[in-house]
């Protein structure tokens, strides 16, 4: 899969380059983990053609990349609860940096770049008094850690920056873990998940809580939209056969607005959402892999745009028609539920989520 | 849908120590199923335009057999069912935000002319169209009294004849299409290898006994110190324990055809089932006491010990495994 030629005409250009760009790992759109035929892991760049623009082996099974704005440089997380993360060189492969979360801490498995790329920020867990944090590292001086503050609430798991360059967002997803008992959820019946807007200090500037009948929706993945919307996905924890509204999208004025489909077609997402991405025109794409759906909203009006089963489906991202979609059985689908998509499939298991190297 | 196919399918195909075969699947547990609820849904419907008084015990067991059928392949939730929402519009449960009982109420009250209008009754809402809301106008003495007699006697008669017609659109799926597809997977793109076939007889068989465990017990179960017996399935009609023993013996059935005849499973099955008829609790009220809560936990335990064989001898056999991302968890 990986063009040998072209690896090799990269790592040389590296040599003669101080600062590589993306350009030179094949001009990837996106990095997404997967598990090859053979069981082993690997990091894949992919390009908008559905084409693979690199391939780096990977220990075992990582966690969401987050991507450099600029340079080739991908963070692979060990799998939750995990206590390392590896920043890849996506043109030669080696590893550049190795992240250790200081000590009582383990990451989450999300991480987000600042919007010139000097700081990358990673959702942690201080489990010994449970408390969410976000570590912050300088990616300048080989992602030394230089600082945490709280994440305003337990469990954070994804964390975006938004486009205005000086705000995060962050999804606490409620839940209390500790390494001891893996990822057994220890505070179901108390959990209160939110959706926090902080300074690039750690000050809280907005948090955002659901209805309290919704407390047992854990907030968990994000997405960032135009005129700092932001839109979230949620997995239900409360009874599997209530099927509240798996979709938010919070808008700069606090404004929160649900979204779902049709009584059966929103059944079908199972209480789990996996993934989200949001366009320049608001639309929404979510994906269920318990449920094998993705389904795009007009996220202005509700409107349900498309609604496709894709077994195992979980990645999603923008795409230059509209949303790019991976799946657990190797298929990568650049526009999905449109009927001018476009796909390949691959030999591999495309894990959880399709990092947009563009951002959003 | 044009694809570019970027890479060679080099499948890994695992050794099939018992070779479970597809096509003996479909025409020996899916068709003949979906035959009988066709032929049991048709008889619903007749009975229903002979004479639509809750009174008339004809129709009563014609309800009864074709629910009966009902939940005897209401395990197969791919291909045909799901397309145009059949499934649901068949089978709506559990209803926790109690649609069913809102939504008849308020046709009933609003006398909604749609009951008139056989082509355009498909549009109302799942919650009124199958079996769950046929049983609140048969078996609810409560619903009895919403309206006139002559309106319930028209929507029953609506939702049984939508029921008729939606069993036999999905006979049909089957028998001009999926039925086809399925026994040629590996030349097709709904099923692309003879794996991903297997993969959904499979899943059908999990999620059919997750649901019983989950749904039909783990409902009214609830807690130890919230038990909630009125949550039972289908209660009103006396049918939650039945529907246990039915849909146990499909799954048996299938079971038996995707494990190649494996006598071990088969004998656990034996068991859940025995266990079952053994339970003098039709409606599980037994579970807000400790004794009949006690044989409800033991059921549940003998259907959760035949998931478990299920998952972890019969599906790496198969080399079937659940999904990457689906079962994983992020």
């Amino acid at each position: 899969m990986p063009d040998r030629r072209r690896f090799l005409a990269g790592a040389i250009a590296a040599s003669f380059t101080p600062a590589p760009t993306w350009a030179e790992a094949g001009s990837p759109r996106y990095v997404s983990a997967a598990r090859k035929e053979d069981g082993s892991y690997a990091l894949f760049g992919l390009t908008e053609h559905v084409q693979i623009a690199f391939e780096v082996p990977l220990p075992g099974r990582g966690h969401a990349a987050a991507a450099h704005p600029r340079r080739p440089e991908a963070v692979m997380f060990a799998r939750r609860p995990g206590t390392y993360a590896i920043v890849i060189d996506c043109v030669s492969g080696a590893p550049l940096a190795r992240l250790a979360a200081p000590s009582r801490r383990h990451f989450y498995g999300h991480g987000a770049f600042s919007g010139d790329g000097s700081l990358l920020f990673t959702t942690e867990n201080e489990y010994e008094q449970a408390i969410g944090l976000v570590g912050i590292w300088d990616t300048t001086r080989g992602y030394a850690r230089i600082g945490e503050f709280r994440s305003g609430g337990l469990g954070p798991h994804d964390i975006r920056a938004l486009s205005d360059g000086a705000t995060l967002v962050v999804a606490n997803g409620g839940i209390e873990t500790h390494p001891a008992s893996g990822r057994a959820k220890l505070n179901l019946p108390t959990m209160r998940p939110n959706l926090t807007i902080l300074d690039l200090d750690g000050d809280v500037l907005s948090m955002t809580e659901l209805d309290p009948a919704l407390r047992q929706n854990s907030i968990r993945h994000l997405a960032t939209g135009p005129d700092g919307a932001v839109a979230f996905a949620m997995q239900w924890q409360g009874d599997a056969f209530d099927h509240p509204p798996l979709i938010g999208i919070r808008k700069p004025d606090e404004t929160v607005t649900l979204l779902e489909a049709d009584l059966v077609s929103h059944q079908r997402m199972q209480g789990y959402a996996g993934s989200i991405a949001m366009d320049h025109f608001g639309r929404v794409a979510v994906t269920s892999p318990r449920g094998g759906r993705c389904q795009v909203f007009d996220g202005s009006t509700g409107q349900t745009l498309s609604n496709v089963a894709l077994p195992d489906v979980c990645g999603v991202a923008l795409s230059e028609a509209g949303f790019a979609v991976t799946t657990g059985h190797g298929l990568v689908s650049m526009n999905v539920g449109m009927p001018e998509d476009r796909g390949a499939y691959f030999d591999v298991q495309w894990d959880n989520h399709l990092v947009d190297i563009h951002g959003g | 849908m044009p694809r570019i196919i970027a890479t060679a399918l080099l499948l890994f195909l695992p050794n099939l120590s018992q070779a479970a075969d597809i096509t003996r699947i479909v025409d020996e547990h899916i068709l003949p199923g979906y035959e009988t609820l066709v032929a049991e849904a048709d008889g619903l419907a007749n009975a229903a335009l002979d004479d639509c008084s809750p009174d008339n015990e004809t129709l009563k067991a014609a309800y009864h057999s074709a629910f009966d059928a009902w939940i005897s392949v209401s395990h197969l939730r791919f291909g045909p069912s799901e397309e145009e929402q059949r499934g649901f519009a068949l089978y709506f449960w559990p209803d926790t935000r109690g649609a069913t009982q809102q939504t008849l109420t308020k046709m009933i009250v609003e006398e909604d002319a749609i009951v008139q209008d056989a082509a355009a009754f498909p549009t109302v809402s799942v919650a009124v169209r199958g079996f769950l809301a046929l049983e609140f106008l048969l078996y609810d003495e409560a619903m009895q009294q919403v309206g006139t007699p002559e309106y319930r006697c028209a929507l029953l008669r609506a939702i049984a004849s939508d029921m008729a017609r939606t069993t036999s659109q999905i006979l049909e799926g089957w028998n001009t299409g999926h039925a086809e597809l399925i026994k040629s997977a590996g030349e097709n793109e709904t099923y692309r290898t003879e794996q991903e076939a297997l993969r959904q007889a499979f899943t059908a068989l999990t999620t059919g006994l997750e649901f019983t465990s989950d749904a039909r017990l783990g409902r009214p179960l609830g807690t130890f110190d919230r038990p909630r017996p009125k949550r039972a399935e289908a209660r009103r009609s006396d049918r939650s324990l039945r529907h246990v023993v039915i849909s146990l013996e499909a799954t048996r059935a299938m079971a038996a055809l995707i494990s190649d005849g494996d006598t071990q499973l088969d004998s656990m099955f034996a068991d859940a089932v025995a266990r079952a008829n053994a339970l003098d609790d039709p409606v599980f009220a037994g579970v807000a006491n400790a004794e009949g809560r006690f044989a409800v936990v033991e059921l549940r335990q003998d259907i959760d010990a035949i998931r478990q064989a299920v998952a972890i001898e019969l599906g790496p056999k198969l080399g079937v495994e659940a999904g990457f991302n689906s079962l994983d968890g992020d």
